[in-house]
């Protein structure tokens, strides 16, 4: 014979288990859309300097260029932070429905780092080369958006380097090389931009 | 706390990268030959140690293996050869030939000893074969490079005398010149190691190891190393000697040799010159091995493969020589590459690639920063990584000139440039091209009909690059 109170315990322990497992669903669920990127979207660009109109060149796989497209964005005084949020933006902005040029999920630009007026650093994340297409076209537009990017932000820019979590790559994804300084003038000049 | 972390991550990586290698390294044998390198992999059995006939045959022509019992018929470009389970003996081109050790079939697999390959290569394949056992390298092919040391005096100075041209490896350490031969069949004398009682030179080494021939001169102050004789010799002199008026110009400047390890190549002229009796063009069927590159189906490194052969054919078929960096799915790195380019003295290197994004075809060359080209400029040696900068207008002009015939040749086409590998390290006008469908979807890329177009206008491009050369010279 049962007791009446081992039932009363099964009974709550059953429910108990029952809205934990409840729970958990209700947490998975909330852990795939922040892992979205429409959801990512929403978090891009924190509002916390006056807006402004600044140029991001987004990359088209298909026709292979490079078009600029004014953005209006609030962006911080300080420079190096300016510089990684309109990266961020321009990362984002592939990360949406039907891009002409994907990332993978969780692509992001870590910093900005500014040596002097001439050159940057820009410390990409490993999400970023993971999802990036191989290919000469693919990679050269995903670098070459950046820097153009960049060069609307800081006029001064010469050059520019491409870290992966902070150390040096020999290639973003087995084709264009990392190795070395980026040329701003000879970016500017070869990059195949969209009139 | 992450910084440990960090670093037990890295010990750890490069003890697996160490013991990989070791395994690698005791279990293979590399095979250079004109068009191609590759590793073939050893089989331990009794003692002995075997290799696999189609592995080795495999990337140098056309194989087949008939297993009928216990025999193996192999044909090599229509050569045959029979061989028997546990027989010391087997037949080829219709001659009998000793074995040193018995066939091995495993598998329905043929395997002869790894002995046997210096006699059984030139028999079945007409080609010479010589066997570095201390690098456990093969050389098809390519004659040996023999060279001599020769010590000049007033002033002081290391002659060393090529029998072929060379373009080795430069590291300029303290005390020691180190000349490192990657891919040149490089052969010792008949001493390892001469030492001298100079004030200068002290001695001269010679070592192989699977890195390849390292010629390494001993010297009691810092030195240059200058070419002459189109590559034939290397004179290692004092660095203050070379500096002086009237003398030749100094190979590293003495604030190299306080940066050990540092890599230097030989500076070219930087006019085009269509080598005679050296293959025209070198083809470099991208990825390969473990790297598949671009997410296409078949991968990227087969589809390489293919549209480089068909190239080659046409371009053949032209009269117009061509050498493969890869005739088979072998990985390759970069360096690789670009010094079996270098080595081969091609007059052009064109890397194949194939993308399912985008359309058409697209024609790089590559950049070099020009602050670290400028900071190079007294030098007369280039680092590896830009041996490409006298080159890099010939470059250009290569791949608006191979766009523009490839749109005449009715596969859109347009160029541009980008910092490529390994294009930076190669002596030679050097450009990529990436083929993307051209009205068909990703899938297109395999069609022999799409193949076969894209490959004869390349062909065709190639050529009008070497007619207009031809002009011009
Ligand atoms: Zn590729």
């Amino acid at each position: 014979m049962i007791s009446r109170k081992l039932q009363v315990f099964t009974v709550l322990l059953v429910l108990v288990i029952l809205a934990m497992a409840g729970y958990f669903v209700h947490l998975k669920r909330k852990a795939e859309a922040i892992a979205s990127p429409q959801l990512q979207q929403a978090l891009v660009a924190p509002v916390n300097g006056p807006a402004e109109t600044t140029l991001l060149f987004l990359p088209n796989d298909e026709d292979g260029t490079l078009r600029a497209t004014s953005v209006t964005l609030a962006l911080p005084s300080d420079s190096g932070e300016r510089a990684r949020l309109a990266l961020h933006t321009l990362i984002a902005r592939g990360m949406e429905k039907d891009s002409p040029h994907p990332y993978g999920a969780g692509a992001d630009v870590h910093d900005v780092f500014l040596m002097d007026p001439n050159s940057a650093v820009v410390n990409l994340n490993q999400s970023l080369v993971a999802g990036q297409h191989p290919g000469i076209q693919n990679e050269q537009l995903t670098l070459y958006s950046m820097v153009l990017t960049l060069k609307a932000q800081l006029p001064q820019l010469a050059r520019v380097r491409f870290l992966v979590e902070g150390k040096s790559a020999e290639t973003l994804a087995g084709h264009v090389a990392l190795s070395d300084w980026m040329d701003v003038a000879q970016v500017q000049q070869s990059a195949p931009i969209a009139h | 706390m992450r910084h440990l972390l960090h670093a037990a991550r890295w010990i750890l990586l490069l003890q697996l990268l160490l013991v990989a290698g070791f395994a690698h390294g005791a279990r293979s044998v590399s095979v250079i030959s004109a068009q191609t390198n590759y590793q073939v992999e050893v089989l331990s059995h009794d003692g002995v140690e075997y290799v696999g006939l189609t592995d080795l045959l495999e990337p140098l022509g056309r194989v087949e293996s008939h297993v009928e019992g216990n025999r193996v018929r192999f044909l090599f470009n229509g050569a045959e050869a029979v061989f028997e389970q546990g027989n010391t003996q087997c037949r080829v081109r219709s001659t009998r030939v000793d074995l040193p050790a018995s066939f091995l079939l495993q598998d329905g697999r043929g395997y002869i000893p790894l002995a046997s390959v210096g006699v059984l290569l030139p028999k079945l394949a007409e080609l010479t074969a010589e066997m570095h056992p201390a690098s456990r390298r093969i050389f098809v092919g390519i004659a040996s490079i023999r060279y001599t040391a020769e010590l000049r005096t007033s002033p002081s100075r290391m002659v060393l005398s090529f029998s072929a041209p060379v373009n080795p490896s430069t590291y300029m350490e303290k005390n020691r010149v180190r000349l490192l031969f990657r891919r040149e069949p490089v052969v010792g004398g008949t001493a390892s190691k001469l030492t001298y009682s100079d004030p200068f030179v002290r001695g001269v080494t010679f070592n192989e190891s699977a890195a390849g021939a390292e010629v390494a001169v001993q010297v009691a102050q810092p030195a240059t190393v200058t070419v002459g004789d189109g590559g034939r010799t290397l004179t290692i002199s004092p660095a203050q000697a070379a500096a002086a008026p009237g003398a030749t110009s100094p190979v590293a400047p003495p604030d190299a040799v306080s940066n050990p390890g540092q890599q230097v190549a030989p500076v070219a002229p930087p006019a085009v010159k269509i080598a005679r009796g050296k293959a025209f063009v070198m083809l470099d069927a991208a990825h390969g091995g473990a790297d598949a590159g671009a997410a296409s189906s078949p991968a990227e490194k087969l589809l390489t493969l293919a549209l480089a052969r068909r190239v080659q054919r046409e371009l053949e078929a032209k009269g117009i020589s061509v050498v493969l960096a890869r005739a088979s799915d072998v990985a390759l790195s970069f360096d690789q590459r670009a010094a079996a380019a270098n080595v081969a003295r091609v007059s052009l290197y064109v890397a194949i690639h194939l993308s399912p994004e985008g359309h058409g075809a697209r024609v790089y060359s590559t950049l070099l920063p020009p602050a670290t080209l400028a900071e190079q400029d007294r030098r007369a040696f280039l680092p590896w990584d830009l041996a490409q900068a006298p080159y890099l207008e010939r470059s250009a002009q290569a791949a608006v000139a191979v766009a523009g015939a490839l749109n005449s040749a009715g596969v859109t086409a347009r160029n541009s440039a980008v910092a490529l590998r390994p294009l930076n390290s190669v002596t030679a006008p050097a450009i990529a091209v990436e083929f993307a469908p051209l009205d068909g979807g990703a899938a297109e890329l395999a069609t022999p009909v799409y193949q076969q177009k894209v490959a004869s206008a390349l062909a065709v491009a190639i050529a009008t690059l070497r007619g207009r050369w031809e002009e011009a010279q």
